[in-house]
This record gives structure tokens, C-alpha cells and sequence, in this order.
């Protein structure tokens, strides 16, 4: 074979570059995906999945309890068809497969995957720029987040209305456990998704992400899960709260797959987004970033990843075994046969405890993140933050039993862990100091993403203080399981996670639209948001004090008080969410223009242009100082030194 | 605060004082270190009733009826005063930024940066050290009361065997889809749906589940264990009030979660015993 073809060459800055050689021709049917093929691709293949399998199915198949399993099979194939037509439709194999046949993905398909001149088309498309899939992860993230909320205020109708019932119990069972579990899912997504996707390659002076291809992957994974989780609900739900415990979980009705199928696909999606946001972070800081000049959000995602990298498993392990439990009757969980609900107990908080941490750990880096640029002042202690998260990361692991106290478990076992969990209120603590430090003696610019801060440090010190009574095991006998807990995490992850995030989006807003978040109804819906989240949680905690056990639709008459003002709160938070969704969505229509650095910020994401370019940077930047250096000499100190010379002066004349 | 003056009105007199003191003192002189300091006791006796408040929600149905339970209100009574002042600081800090130190005319950025304050040595080793005791203050107190609740709930079985002590009662609970199963093996397997105890005298529980995992929960009583399938775990208590309390599922057990519950009712020894003769169990040997 004769290789005469003239060489490609293309000119840059007037001269000829000689470029690679491209296998295959550019273009394909590659170009025609979109999200609409994906979901007529997800579609038809789940109803052909479906069909084939009611076909083939034996009508008597029946499970060891006797329940029929044709319900599940077919649930199931539509389930994974969805799955494999949905990703194939989107074009998410065009790679793999290119490869296989012996063709690559040429320069200009790359350029076109990237979403190069393709307008607005290109957040429809599997699109591999990090700035395109963090504004689809938001999105979406805030689709789901919507969801969830949703089933919030339904819960807490019911709730409220106590001389009535809304709904069946097990419609309510079923709300609960899906308002769990897609609320987790949206926090997760909500900093690490946008914020991590589309700031944090800019921050660290990167032209994208390590990965970009797999981190398209991670998203259109992510959004995969989301109809698995929704069609659950069809199919008589996830009755069995978001922990779904054996063997609860073994008699739950064939929603239970949705859940089990959720969490698999989530899982790898999740690895691919942290394995991609580590690599990222670790390689291709700009030149000069050392880790002492890399932003402390940087340190956040980081740890975020790190810990869901080695969490998630865990749950993607138990929800393989469950689901081998309920299509192939093994017998994992089932103690009656020889398995152990302890094991799934175990496997579960493995990952559900580091998971708390994947939320707030990245809404706490963003809020120190934004503090010095309103504060304009250093970061107080940096070293102290960058200490505070390691710590954080370092036990998040080694205290999961902190949820199973009262299982039986290993009661000698409870000494260890009430150890490790009071400890790790020592580097949480750090990042309290490092916030209330920050705060201290800066002239306080108070526009909408500081005043979030303010929010976020207040619920955090609730939520730490009264996790503190719950990591005693003392104390945790009589609020394990009690309206106290629900109260005691919704101020962590709603309080400090969502509020976090309310912040970040309102911080990185003009960057990521070019728009400013309306101040105004931002801050109407940030404050009554608050308001109502005080109300509602606050007599959650009384609730719970009183003695109600959580996840009940129906209680004694002696609940009711602190469960209509719990009622009433909440829709206090529902208007002040709708109020601020609705400054998001007026703000990035036709919201005030912002300039590229509207907030005078000395953070590279902050120096580029506004809409940021394709490739971030014209010319890659080169870090020269630490990060926050802001403000002016101390005053105070100038004359603490001063008074100190006068008096050393006085001495030696004595 | 525009009115703060960054010179003391009067100059230092030299003095013999480590340099350190002098230093804290004129800490002390700045107009935001007072105030904040004072914002912080007034936040922290603001939230002090809360303490009794928390207590005052658990004891609504008659808590505590037992030892354990006065244990834990205890040990949520003391957390509770140990956490204030650290969180009243925080809460100062806040309140004084928003009122003290805010910047006024809105929209425009502060014409000047704030001082840069890198870190501070002594405030870091403050916090650090202050936070570290009271986590370790926090996890000896945890862990000495959970060896007390331990032995008050566990020990029942050895007090059986001292003499001059009233032997324990044993009691077998069984959790099912929805209802809770009280047995008393010593007395011709009495069974009973609702659970009656004798007062001040140790009960033993055996705790297990014939379907799905639910959770036995004496509230007033600060009695709580999971019920599982095919195991069974063992708790125990000594009631000391007589009265009328709740036994509550505290794990999601399926649809009727939330209506399995039941009643305790703690009587006198000779109740109690005529209640297991009318029930048709054996008299106490």
C-alpha cells in the first residue's frame, strides 16, 4: 500500500503546521443525534424490550413469595431498554463503536462534538464542552431538585392535614422514599454538576475538562436515571424510604427496580464525573497553580470526588445484590434464607454517610469560595480550610454505624464509632472558623450570594449542634429514628447543601449567563425561603423532642401543633424556592448584563471572556500569586507595632 | 462603624506586664471586640431556656419513666449548655457582620479593601484547642453514660441472681406487619398486645421481628432497639413511674407503619401480678 496523499497542513500565525492524519471521513450519521433520537431510541427500544419479554415470559412464573413475576421481567426490559436505546440514541457509543470498526473521531467531528458553531442546538446534543454540560447538569439537576420538592409539599400536606388523609399509605410510603431519594440525588448533582463542570476547569486555567468525552457520558448517564426514578413511581413506587432496607425492601411492588436501576446507572456516573473532575484537578492546573495558589472550591470538588469515588460502590453493590434478590431469587438479604439485613444495613451507610459529606463539603468550598471576593479580604486561614476538608475526608469513611446504633448490630461497636463521629466535628468545625474568620472585620458587600453565606453558617451550626446529640448513642436512643433526625439533616443538606448551592449559582451566575440573578427577587425568595425553612424544621425538632417517629402519615393528636406549623413553613419555603426559580429563570432571559468580572474577582475563571470561548483561554494563564489577595494593611496592627516600638524605645531609655 | 477611632485615647503607660497581655488588652479596646464579646453572652443567655425547652418537649407524655431515660435528658440537657457559648460566638460574629460591619450603599462595591487578615495564630489555636476539648468533654461524657445505660439495661439479668434483689422479668416482644406481640415466658407464655410492666423492677427484652425489620420503641421509657428478622437482640429497663406510655415502630416497617403502636402500662407489683392471674398466666414464683 502506497501512502501518497499530501500531508494536511493548516496555517497558524502564517505559517504551515503539518496536521495528523485522520482515520475516516468526518461526519456521519454521528451529526443527526440529538436529545430528540435519544428519547425516540430510549422509547421504542424499552417497548420492544417490553413486549418481547410479556411475550416470552411464562404467565406462571411466580417469586418465592408467590408474587407473580411477569410484572417485574417486564418492567426490568423496558427499564434496560430504556437504558441502552436512550444512551444509543444520544450518541453516546459513536466513539466506541467508530473504534471498533477502525475509524477515529476526526479533528473537525471533535470540533463539532464540542459543540463549535452550533448555538443552542449544541445543550440538546451530547456535547463534550465542560461549560455546555455544566449548564445541562444544572438544568437538569434542577429539574430533579423540583421533583423532589414537589413530593415535599405533597408529604407535608398530608402531614398537615391531620383530621383527614390525602393519600393511600402506600402512595405516602412511597412519596417519602422517592422525595429521599431523588432530593440526594439533585444535591449531589447540584455544586459537583454545574458548578464543578463549568467552573472548575476555568479556575484551575484549563482549556476543558481531562475527559471530555466522559464527562458527557457522566451527564446523559445522570439523565438516563432520572425517567428509571420517575417511572418507579407507576409502578407502585419505592415504599420503603430512600434506605430501603431488607427485607422491607423484598416485598416492596415492582417500583423497587426503579430505584435498584437508578442508583447502578447514577453510581457509574458518578464514578466517571469524579474520576474526570480528580484527573482534571490533579494534571491540568495552569502553570504556576501550585496547591497552596489553587482555589479552595478546587478543594472541594476534589474531595467531593474523592469520597464518591470510594462511597458509591458500596450502594451500587447492595442494589446489584437486591436486585439479583428480587429477579433471580437469590437470597443475599433475606435472613430467612440464610442472608443478612445487617449486610445491607452495613453496605448501604457506607456509602449514605460519605454521601452527606459529597453535599456539603462542595456547598461549604463554595461559600468560602465566594466570602473573600465580598468581603474583600483573604481567605481567614487557608491552610485551616485546606486541613478542615482533609479531615473531613479522612473519617468520612470510618462512621457509618453511627446510623445503626440501635440495630443490634454490634452494640460493642457503638464506643468506636460515637469516637470517630463526635471527632470529625473537629475539621467541620475548622471550616466554621475559617467562614466566621472570614467574616471578621470585612466590610461586608452584601449582595445576594454573600447574604446566602450568612444562611448557610447559620443552619450549619444548627445542624452540627444537633448532630452532636445524635452522634451520642445516649441521646440517639431516644432520637433515632424520630421526627429529629429528618429535622436534624434536612438543616444539613437543605440548610447548609441547597442554600450552599443557592449561593454558588447566584455567585457564578453572571459567568455562566452573562447575566446578573435579579437581585431583588432573589433575595425576596432566598429570605422567605429561609424564613419558612426555620418554621418548618424548628417544630420538626419539637416533633421529634414529643416523640414522633419518622415516616409516619398518621400520628397522635398530641403532634398535631408542631406538625401544622411544620405544614405552614413549608410553603413558606415552597413560595420562596418558586420566587427564586423564578429570578434564575427572568434573570437568564433578560436579566441586567454583567460584565466579564462583575463582582471585581482576582480568580482566573473570572478573567476570561463573557460568553467564555471554546477553549476557555486565548493563551493559557500563568499563576503568580496566591488566591484572595485582597485587602489593605491592618490599621490595628500598624499601631499595635508602632505602640511596640514606643514602648521597646522606653525601655532602653530606662 | 465610622465613629471607631484606631488610636486609644490615652497612650499606654509602659508597664512590667508580658507583652502578650498588653496586647489582649488592647485587643480588648477595639469597639467591635467589645461589642461582638457582649453580643456573644447576650445570644448565649438568649438561647440558654432552650435547654429546658428540648427537656420540656421530651417529658410532654410523663418521661422520664425510668433511669435510662433520665440518663439521656440528662446528657441532651448538658450538650446543650456546652454547645452555647461556641454557638452564640458564631451567631455573634454573624449579627455583628450584618449590622457592625456591613457595607451601606448597596450595589456599588467598598470603595476600600478590607485589612488582610492572613490568619491568626492565637485565634486558631483558641478554636482548635477549644473544639478539641469539648469534643473529647463530649465523647467521655457519651461514653460514660452509654456504659451506665448499658448496665441499666443489660444488668437486669445479673440482678436476678443477687439475693435481696426482685428477680427480672423476662419479656419476649415479637414485631409483625403491624402489630406488636408481648410475651411473659415465666408466666405460662402469657401473651399480651399491650405491654404491662411491673414498677421498679428490672425487665429484660428479647426483641425480634417475624417479618420485616421494625423497631421497639418505649418512648418514655428511652427504650429502643431494631427488631429483626431472624435474630434477636436484648435490651432492658426498670421502670420507675407508674402510668400510661406508648411503644412506638420507629423503623419503616410498610404501610401501616405509623399505626404500630401500642400502650405500656406500668403497674404496681400486686396489679401487676393480679393482671397476669386474670390473664391466666402463672403467679410470680
Amino acid at each position: 500500500m502506497s501512502v501518497d496523499a499530501a500531508v494536511e497542513t493548516k496555517t497558524v500565525f502564517g505559517s504551515e503546521v503539518p496536521q495528523p492524519p485522520q482515520h475516516g471521513a468526518a461526519g456521519g450519521v454521528m451529526r443527526r443525534l440529538n436529545f430528540g433520537t435519544g428519547l425516540v431510541g430510549g422509547i421504542g427500544l424499552a417497548t420492544i424490550a417490553g413486549w418481547i419479554t410479556a411475550i416470552i415470559t411464562p404467565s406462571s412464573a411466580s417469586s418465592d413469595t408467590f408474587a407473580p413475576m411477569e410484572p417485574t421481567y417486564v418492567y426490568l426490559a423496558v427499564l434496560l431498554g430504556w437504558f441502552i436505546g436512550f444512551m444509543l440514541g444520544m450518541g453516546a457509543f459513536v466513539g466506541p463503536l467508530r473504534w471498533v470498526v477502525g475509524r477515529d473521531i476526526t479533528h473537525s467531528d471533535a470540533e463539532y462534538m464540542a459543540g463549535k458553531d452550533l448555538g443552542r442546538k449544541r445543550y440538546w446534543k451530547y456535547t463534550t464542552d465542560h461549560k455546555v454540560v455544566g449548564i445541562q447538569y444544572l438544568i437538569v439537576a434542577m429539574l430533579v431538585l423540583g421533583f423532589a420538592g414537589l413530593l415535599a409539599m405533597l408529604i407535608r400536606t398530608e402531614l398537615g392535614m391531620t383530621w383527614t388523609s390525602l393519600f393511600t399509605p402506600s402512595f405516602y410510603n412511597s412519596m417519602i422514599g422517592t422525595h429521599g431519594i431523588a432530593m440526594i440525588i439533585g444535591m449531589i448533582v447540584i455544586i459537583s454538576g454545574p458548578l464543578g463542570n463549568f467552573i472548575v476547569p476555568m479556575m484551575i486555567g484549563a482549556r476543558d475538562m481531562a475527559f471530555p468525552r466522559l464527562n458527557a457520558l457522566s451527564l446523559w448517564l445522570f439523565v438516563s436515571a432520572v425517567p428509571m426514578l420517575v417511572s418507579s413511581m407507576f409502578m407502585g413506587g419505592i415504599q420503603d424510604g430512600w434506605s430501603v432496607y431488607y427485607p422491607l425492601a423484598a416485598q416492596a411492588p415492582p417500583g423497587m427496580l426503579g430505584y435498584q436501576l437508578t442508583i447502578i446507572v447514577f453510581a457509574v456516573s458518578t464514578a466517571v464525573a469524579s474520576v474526570n473532575l480528580m484527573t482534571t484537578i490533579l494534571t491540568m492546573r495552569a502553570k504556576g497553580m501550585t496547591w497552596s495558589r489553587t482555589p479552595i472550591f478546587v478543594y472541594g470538588i476534589f474531595a467531593a470526588s474523592v469520597m464518591g469515588l470510594y462511597a458509591f460502590p458500596f450502594f451500587q453493590y447492595a442494589q446489584i445484590l437486591g436486585l439479583s434478590d428480587r429477579v433471580f431469587n437469590t437470597s443475599f438479604f433475606d435472613p430467612l434464607n440464610g442472608g443478612s439485613v445487617w449486610l445491607y444495613e452495613n453496605l448501604f451507610w457506607l456509602l449514605g454517610h460519605p454521601e452527606v459529606y459529597v453535599i456539603l463539603i462542595p456547598s461549604m468550598a463554595v461559600a468560602l469560595e465566594l466570602m473573600p471576593v465580598f468581603l474583600r479580604k483573604p481567605l481567614f486561614s487557608f491552610n485551616f480550610a485546606v486541613a478542615g476538608i482533609v479531615g473531613v475526608v479522612a473519617l468520612s469513611g470510618l462512621v457509618w454505624a453511627h446510623h445503626m446504633y440501635m440495630t443490634g448490630w454490634a452494640p460493642a461497636a457503638n464506643y468506636p464509632f460515637m469516637l470517630s463521629t463526635e471527632l470529625i466535628s473537629i475539621p467541620v468545625g475548622f471550616l466554621v472558623l475559617v467562614a466566621i474568620g472570614t467574616f471578621w472585620r470585612g466590610t461586608a458587600w452584601t449582595r445576594l450570594p454573600l447574604m446566602a453565606v450568612y444562611a448557610v453558617v447559620f443552619n450549619k451550626m444548627i445542624g452540627g449542634v444537633t448532630g452532636v446529640y445524635l452522634s451520642d448513642v445516649p441521646a440517639d436512643q431516644y432520637f433515632h429514628g424520630s421526627m429529629f433526625v429528618v429535622a436534624h439533616f434536612h438543616y444539613m443538606l437543605m440548610g447548609a447543601g441547597l442554600f450552599g448551592a443557592m449561593a454558588g449559582i447566584a455567585f457564578f451566575f453572571p459567568k455562566m449567563t452573562g447575566r446578573f440573578l435579579d437581585e431583588r427577587i432573589g433575595s425576596i425568595g432566598l429570605w422567605t425561603a429561609f424564613i419558612g425553612f426555620q418554621i418548618t424544621f424548628m417544630s420538626m425538632f419539637v416533633a421529634g423532642l414529643q416523640g414522633q417517629p419518622r415516616r409516619v402519615l398518621n400520628f397522635d393528636d398530641q403532634f398535631n401543633l408542631s406538625n401544622w406549623i411544620s405544614t405552614i413553613g413549608a410553603y413558606v419555603i415552597g413560595i420562596g424556592m418558586l420566587i427564586f426559580l423564578s429570578a434564575i429563570i427572568t434573570s437568564w432571559r433578560s436579566g441586567v448584563l454583567a460584565s466579564s468580572n462583575p463582582w471585581g474577582s482576582k480568580s482566573l475563571e473570572w478573567q476570561t471572556a463573557t460568553p467564555v470561548p471554546l477553549e476557555n483561554f486565548p493563551v493559557l494563564p500563568v499563576v503568580t500569586e496566591r488566591p484572595y489577595d485582597y485587602g489593605v494593611p491592618d490599621p490595628y496592627e500598624a499601631e499595635l507595632d508602632s505602640t511596640d516600638q514606643d514602648l521597646m524605645e522606653k525601655a532602653g531609655t530606662k | 462603624m465610622s465613629t471607631e477611632t484606631l488610636i486609644p485615647e490615652e497612650p499606654e503607660a509602659p508597664t512590667n506586664r508580658p507583652p502578650s497581655m498588653r496586647r489582649v488588652k488592647l485587643w480588648l479596646q477595639r469597639p467591635y471586640a467589645r461589642k461582638i464579646l457582649i453580643l456573644n453572652v447576650v445570644i448565649g443567655f438568649l438561647l440558654l431556656p432552650l435547654a429546658w425547652l428540648l427537656l420540656a418537649g421530651m417529658n410532654q407524655t410523663g418521661a422520664p419513666a425510668s433511669e435510662i431515660m433520665k440518663d439521656i435528658e440528662q446528657t441532651v440537657f448538658v450538650f446543650t449548655i456546652v454547645s452555647i457559648p461556641i454557638t452564640a460566638f458564631v451567631f455573634a460574629v454573624l449579627v455583628y457582620s450584618l449590622l457592625g460591619w456591613r457595607h451601606v450603599s448597596g450595589d456599588e462595591p467598598p470603595m476600600q479593601d478590607s485589612p488582610a487578615i492572613r490568619t491568626n495564630t492565637i485565634g486558631v489555636i483558641l478554636w482548635t484547642v477549644a473544639s478539641t476539648l469539648l469534643a473529647m468533654f463530649l465523647v467521655v461524657w457519651g461514653l460514660v453514660e452509654l456504659a451506665q445505660i448499658t448496665a441499666n439495661s443489660f444488668g437486669s439479668i445479673a440482678a436476678n441472681e443477687q439475693p435481696g434483689q426482685k428477680s427480672a422479668e423476662i419479656i419476649n416482644v415479637t414485631g409483625q406487619q403491624w402489630v406488636w406481640t408481648f410475651e411473659y415466658p415465666e408466666h405460662n407464655g402469657l401473651t399480651s398486645d399491650v405491654l404491662y410492666l411491673p414498677l421498679d423492677r428490672p425487665v429484660y427484652f428479647n426483641v425480634t421481628s417475624k417479618d420485616v425489620i421494625h423497631n421497639f420503641w418505649a418512648v418514655e421509657l428511652g427504650v429502643k432497639v431494631d427488631a429483626n428478622p431472624g435474630a434477636i437482640t436484648q435490651t432492658g429497663v426498670t421502670a420507675n413511674k407508674l402510668g400510661t406510655f406508648n411503644v412506638r415502630c420507629a423503623e419503616l416497617c410498610g404501610m401501616h407503619h405509623a399505626f404500630m403502636q401500642t400502650q405500656i402500662q406500668v403497674l404496681e407489683q400486686d396489679a401487676f401480678d393480679s393482671w397476669v392471674r386474670e390473664s391466666g398466666g402463672k403467679k410470680t414464683s
